[in-house]
């Protein structure tokens, strides 16, 4: 256990964390647009929508990340000729476009059913009193349902961006140097895989403080009508979801 | 074109009996990994909800760290640390270069490591959440400690536990198609020999993938099924 | 020959940290006397109750069942008891009702009566069914031996909760505010059913609201005021105006 040691890996990891954050923060964005639009339509009048939108979140949700990343970036080389015929093949052979291509539509499962959720949690009461002096549809959504429902995702889908930083050590395993990437070259250059394991999560864990912080004063400055109270615990299912 | 019934068949150019075997050596490193866990995940609960300050503070940093570091990290650290340690202990006897550790093992050790830490926090909600009258009314009965907890505290635990830890088992199942970078040959792994040889990666990647839905699905509806025996009594309370 | 009190209390202090809900209480019960508890919210009774059986320490004074006194020790600044085994025996014959019912919601109503006479009493498990079924009756529950909690009424429950202590054979039964959680129609049932249990020459002692019961039912009351017992008679005693302020004001503000 060498400290010098240490801090080389640390600082040789460091040139992965832009990669890092960058895989992260796009891929939650694209990821958050398509979650409300999948959201939206989930409560679609139309059954067949409904089903569908079901379905991708069941597929995306019950099968490991793994696949899906290898499904987009080797699975559709399969198609090399169609997709060339079609000028997209230029993205489609980009591992870095096909992992955020399967991370983006991974996390907008998760989200999607995070805004579900949260929509769902608004309680009726609160709904009933904005009918009762006289609110309807676009203004009831907009000054009631979508504030309240916002305070509720805000801490799950904060848990949901941390879960997105832990996937982006996936695209690891296709060729993409982020933190994970360059941890698993040094381990099998060095074979001290406790080191570089101990720098390399110890990165990690710099990120997820600093996002949870971040996270924490976005809830603080949505609920001042909260800040005197203690907040409710999580529910247990909460703790536990995950890729 | 392509013969999908010769290609995913038993015959010696099929890759069905493969991925069912891949299947169920990813349904087995899954369930001994999720036992580790859970023996190790009470374990740490208990640190969190009955230690001294030290013993609190490590449970808390263990699930801390564990549920905030990449699973693919730990892997790599139990196979390569660990074939690292077992190497420095057989070049003892004089053997040179990389000793491999049984795949499966590592595998599921991994996976133990990291599902405690979230099991960790299943349980510990799940303590919390117990009737404190209930309990009340057990010591007033003249109940000794390890009656109650046997009587008492553990089958209420599992009633508010097991929702959670249904998800963990997801989570596990999930993770365990990443024990492929260790060469095991689980589904994963088998999916992409297949898809590698036969060059047909996406049928074989999406194979795979719908395997893992139904073994997802069979999960689910096994868990639900748990939960609603365990609720025998509170479908009532619960509205 | 002096007789053994069931229930003995000498000089109960109880201190919640710096609050001292309990500031001296005394008081001897005879076997088969049925003693009401009254007093304000805040007046200590439940917790002189629960210093019965131990589920509150006292901070300083003795607790004897039967002329056997409880030991006590000071732990870390805390009194605590000396003797869990003593502690579990006693908790054993001494049965307690609760506000709030406590039963086991993971079990059948019957399941419930009979899980303290097997696992704690070792009592054989034919013997326990069959007294389990009897007390069921008794109490007008009988139907309901395969239910769970939750599908029964808080009249139910609470009657079965009854009929849980009961099968410990317990020498003394202690009631904290046992029809304060109900709805007032579902009262009745429970009073009933204790009145019964008086009329059988049972040790009962009741924390209760119950201005009727208190004064048709029970031997002697017990009025606490501020930590203290200010009125300790029987009902026809008591009952005339002027014998104490507090209660006075008390049972005014009551009716």
């Amino acid at each position: 256990m060498s400290l010098p040691f240490i801090w080389d890996t640390f600082v040789a990891l460091l040139a992965g964390v832009p990669v890092t954050l960058q895989l992260t923060i796009i891929s939650v964005l694209t990821g958050m647009v398509l979650a409300l639009i999948l959201a939206v339509l989930r409560l679609s009048p139309s059954k067949l929508t409904r089903f569908l939108v079901s379905t991708y979140v069941f597929a995306f949700r019950g099968s490991p990340m793994l696949v899906q990343i290898f499904l987009i970036y080797y699975g559709l080389g399969q198609f090399k000729a169609t997709l060339q015929d079609l000028h997209l093949w230029f993205w489609f052979r980009d591992p870095y476009f096909c992992v955020l291509l399967a991370l983006s539509l991974n996390t907008a499962a998760y989200g999607c059913e995070i805004i579900r959720g949260g929509l769902q949690s608004v309680p009726a009461q609160q709904v009933e009193a904005g009918r009762a002096c006289g609110m309807s549809g676009l203004l009831l959504f907009r000054r009631i349902t979508l504030p309240i429902a916002a305070r509720n995702i805000v801490p799950i889908y904060g848990n949901e961006i941390i879960l997105m930083v832990k996937g982006t050590a996936l695209a690891s395993t296709v060729t993409i140097m982020e933190i994970t990437g360059i941890a698993a070259k040094l381990i099998s250059e060095t074979y001290r895989a406790f080191e570089v394991f101990a720098a390399a999560g110890a990165i990690y864990l710099l990120i997820n403080f600093f996002l949870m912080r971040l996270i924490g004063l976005v809830e603080h400055a949505m609920s001042p009508h909260l800040r005197h109270t203690q907040g409710p615990s999580e529910p247990v299912e909460a703790i536990v979801t995950t890729h | 074109m392509i013969d999908y019934l010769k290609l995913f068949g038993t015959g010696p150019d099929g890759w069905g009996d493969d991925l069912a075997i891949g299947a169920a050596i990813t349904i087995a490193v899954a369930i001994v990994g999720f036992f580790l866990g859970a023996v190790f995940g009470s374990l740490v609960a208990w640190a969190r909800l009955a230690g001294n300050l030290p013993l609190r503070l490590f449970g808390e940093g263990y699930t801390t760290v564990l549920r905030g570091i990449p699973d693919l990290l730990v892997i790599y650290l139990f196979y390569f640390g660990g074939s690292a340690a077992l190497g420095a202990i057989m070049g003892l006897f004089g053997n040179q270069g990389f000793v491999a550790l049984p795949s499966f093992a590592v595998g599921a050790a991994a996976i133990g490591v990291v599902s405690a830490a979230y099991q960790a926090e299943v349980f510990r909600a799940s303590f919390t959440a117990l009737s404190k009258g209930e309990m009340e009314a057990a010591r007033a009965a003249g109940m000794h400690k390890w009656l109650m907890f046997r009587r008492i505290i553990v089958p209420q635990l599992l009633r508010h536990a097991i929702p959670g830890l249904g998800n963990v088992w997801l989570l596990v199942v999930k993770e365990s198609a990443l024990v492929s970078v260790t060469g095991l040959a689980e589904l994963m792994r088998t999916t992409q020999l297949a898809a590698g040889s036969t060059r047909l990666p996406f049928d074989f990647y999406l194979a795979g993938a719908l395997i893992y839905l139904a073994i997802t699905i069979f999960s689910t509806l096994l868990f639900a099924q748990a939960e609603r025996r365990s609720r025998r009594g509170f479908r009532e309370a619960m509205r | 020959m002096t007789v053994i009190p069931a229930v003995s209390l000498c000089d109960i202090r109880k201190k919640f940290g710096h609050l001292e809900v309990l500031k001296g209480v005394s008081f001897d019960a005879k076997e088969g006397d049925v003693i009401s508890i009254l007093g304000s919210s805040g007046s200590g009774k439940s917790t002189m109750l629960r210093c019965i059986n131990m589920l509150e320490v006292p901070t300083s004074g003795t607790v004897s069942i039967h002329g056997e006194q409880i030991a006590t020790r000071v732990k870390n600044g805390s009194t605590v008891p000396a003797n869990s085994r003593q502690v579990d025996r006693i908790r054993s014959d001494v049965a307690m009702v609760f506000q709030s019912f406590n039963l086991w919601s993971h079990m059948t109503i019957l399941q419930n009566v009979i899980e303290a006479p097997i696992h704690v009493q070792n009592r054989p498990r034919k013997e326990c069914i069959a007294e389990a079924e009897a007390l069921l009756e008794k109490v007008g529950i009988a139907d309901k031996r395969g239910a769970y909690p939750s599908e029964l009424s808080g009249g139910q429950q609470q009657r079965a909760a009854i009929a849980r202590a009961l099968a410990q054979k317990p020498k003394v039964l202690l009631f904290d505010e046992p029809t304060s959680a109900l709805d007032p129609e579902l009262v009745g049932e429970v009073l009933t059913v204790m009145r019964a249990l008086a009329n059988e020459g049972r040790t009962m002692l009741v924390v209760t609201h119950e201005m009727g019961f208190a004064r048709e039912v029970s031997d002697r009351i017990l009025f606490l005021h501020k930590g203290q017992i200010e009125v300790d008679g029987r009902p026809d005693e008591i009952f005339t105006k002027g014998m104490n302020a507090q209660f006075d004001q008390f049972t005014s503000r009551v009716h």
